[in-house]
């Protein structure tokens, strides 16, 4: 595990700029939000969860609908969780639905947000960051 | 951007700071809900230094806040404060606010942080000459202990008997071994004091630390928590008690706010009277309304209200209600929706079936300044 400053960055994963993680599982790819982003959420109190079979696109500026995989609300504000990937959605965490503080309490495990059918896999990876990359970037917005 | 007087405490107690109204304010401490319900179960301590406060004094003082405020001046005993507006021609809110009589001809006017130079140039200027404003905010820590268990921790730190102390009323005393008016007071519904140590150089704020220190100190074992601006906006709206920007503006009326109790016609002339006794007379075209979500989302600022498909208001303040697990907001809707009545919040394009309730949102004989 590294750290930056307070927050959890497990290595072995892909971080996207919107901080979300990626987490590859053979040719499926788990996603959810960071540490660093539940923090600065605060207490989240619901999570609407994409729809299965929603196609998406890799986050990139300017964002779109299309680029979302649903929002987490907490008590202050309401964010939208963009795809680290371009792909579909293949199954969501339904536990999240009852429990949607697990988004807080355990964001790398069982606060894992769905999993996606990635469609451009290798040539989108580029595109983010490894634990040690992200922590930089971290770095820079705190 | 202003710094607190206690900012290096806040910090060292683990605060997030954002900025708010030209101000570096802790936001939470340790999370939002966990104060809140530290707040409407037992108790928690807010720096609310932000605020505005201006001392009122000379011969004209009285004359002159019956002018330009709202509420009943000449009501008002010396040790006692009531809620007012201050208005505009047109009637509507420059800012709301507490308003002290603390001596003879000496008046404290408590005012919104966002609202502190538009209010003073505004008091400037309807001042005559037997009227002194003085802008002392930059003077003043304000602290505010909340909570059902508020007065058993401030009176471990004080002689004077608080029981003693009713709402809306304020004495100075020494808690702590330091001088505060100490006002019984608050802007989260529940019993509690607001604490003013006034003079306090920027350069100095150790009477300000310790009386802080102390209160943690005093309030440790029954649960005491520091408190952020996120618990102060969560416990206000449960309490529904307007915040200036969202149910106030300079467009919106205190009767359109359904706050009828700080505007009295009977006392004569003050600024805005004229256009809200029209407004009274003609009936009100929108009014504060509270929702309670019969669905998941929370409902924010800004997000359209519906009847039967026809949009009807919008929300000025929401929130997930922490105490009753559930989304709330306040908003302005036609003034003909009754209590219970369905509607709906447009929440990310999607209708969310609400129900219209009153204030608080809580039940008032289990929580709040009047439980049982």
């Amino acid at each position: 595990m590294v750290k930056a400053g307070n927050y959890d960055v497990p290595e072995g994963l892909y971080y996207g700029r919107e901080h979300e993680w990626v987490k590859l599982e053979g040719k499926l790819a788990r996603v959810g939000v960071t540490d660093y982003a539940q923090s600065k959420l605060g207490d989240v109190v619901y999570v609407e969860l994409p729809e299965v079979g929603k196609q998406v696109k890799q986050a990139t500026a300017p964002k779109t609908k299309e680029m979302e995989l649903g929002a987490v609300e907490s008590i202050k504000a309401v964010s939208a969780v963009y795809s680290p990937l371009s792909g579909a959605v293949k199954e969501t965490n339904a536990a999240l639905q009852e429990r949607p503080e697990l988004i807080n309490t355990s964001p790398y495990n069982e606060g894992w947000i769905c999993v996606l059918e990635p469609g451009a896999l290798e040539a989108e990876l580029k595109n983010l960051m490894d634990a040690k990359a992200y922590v930089e970037f971290l770095k820079k917005l705190e | 951007m202003k710094q607190l007087h206690l900012a290096q405490v806040h910090r060292s107690l683990g605060a997030e700071f954002v900025p708010f109204a030209g101000w570096e304010m802790p936001i939470k401490y340790t999370s939002v809900a966990e104060e809140h319900l530290a707040v409407r179960n037992a108790v928690g301590v807010f720096d609310v230094s932000h605020m505005g406060e201006f001392r009122v004094t000379g011969e004209g003082a009285t004359a002159f806040l019956q002018h330009v405020t709202s509420n009943d001046v000449f009501k008002l005993k010396i040790g006692g404060a009531h809620y007012s507006t201050i208005l505009n021609e047109r009637g509507g809110t420059k800012d709301d606010g507490l308003v002290y009589h603390l001596g003879e001809q000496e008046f404290m006017m408590v005012c919104n942080a966002i609202n502190v130079e538009k209010i003073g140039t505004w008091l400037t200027r309807h001042a005559g000459e037997k009227v002194e404003v003085k802008d002392i905010t930059m003077s003043t820590i304000l602290l505010a202990l909340q909570g059902p268990r508020a007065q058993e921790v401030l009176q471990q730190l004080t002689g004077f008997e608080l029981p003693q102390l009713k709402r809306f009323k304020a004495a100075p005393m020494e808690a702590a071994g330091i001088q505060v008016l100490v006002s019984r007071s608050g802007y989260t519904g529940e019993d509690g004091f607001e604490l003013f140590i006034t003079d306090e150089p920027a350069s100095n704020p150790a009477r300000g630390e310790k009386l802080y220190n102390a209160l943690l100190q005093a309030g440790e074992r029954l649960g005491i928590k520091p408190c952020g601006l996120g618990a102060r906006d969560t416990t206000r709206l449960e309490a529904g008690l307007c915040l200036y920007d969202h149910e106030l503006t300079e467009q919106i009326t205190p009767l359109e706010a359904r706050i009828d109790f700080v505007v009295k016609f009977e006392k004569g002339e003050f600024i805005g009277r004229e256009r809200l006794l029209e407004q009274k007379k003609a009936g009100l075209k929108r009014a504060r309304t509270g929702l309670r979500m019969l669905e998941a989302g929370v409902p924010r600022q800004g997000y359209k209200l519906f009847k039967d498909g026809r949009e009807v208001g919008f929300v000025s303040s929401g929130t997930f209600s922490p105490l009753l697990k559930v989304g709330i907001a306040m908003g302005y809707a036609a003034p003909e929706l009754k209590l219970g009545e369905k509607i709906s919040v447009e929440i990310r394009g999607k209708p969310r079936s609400a129900e219209v309730v009153g204030w608080p949102f809580y039940d008032p004989e289990r929580y709040g300044h009047s439980r049982r």
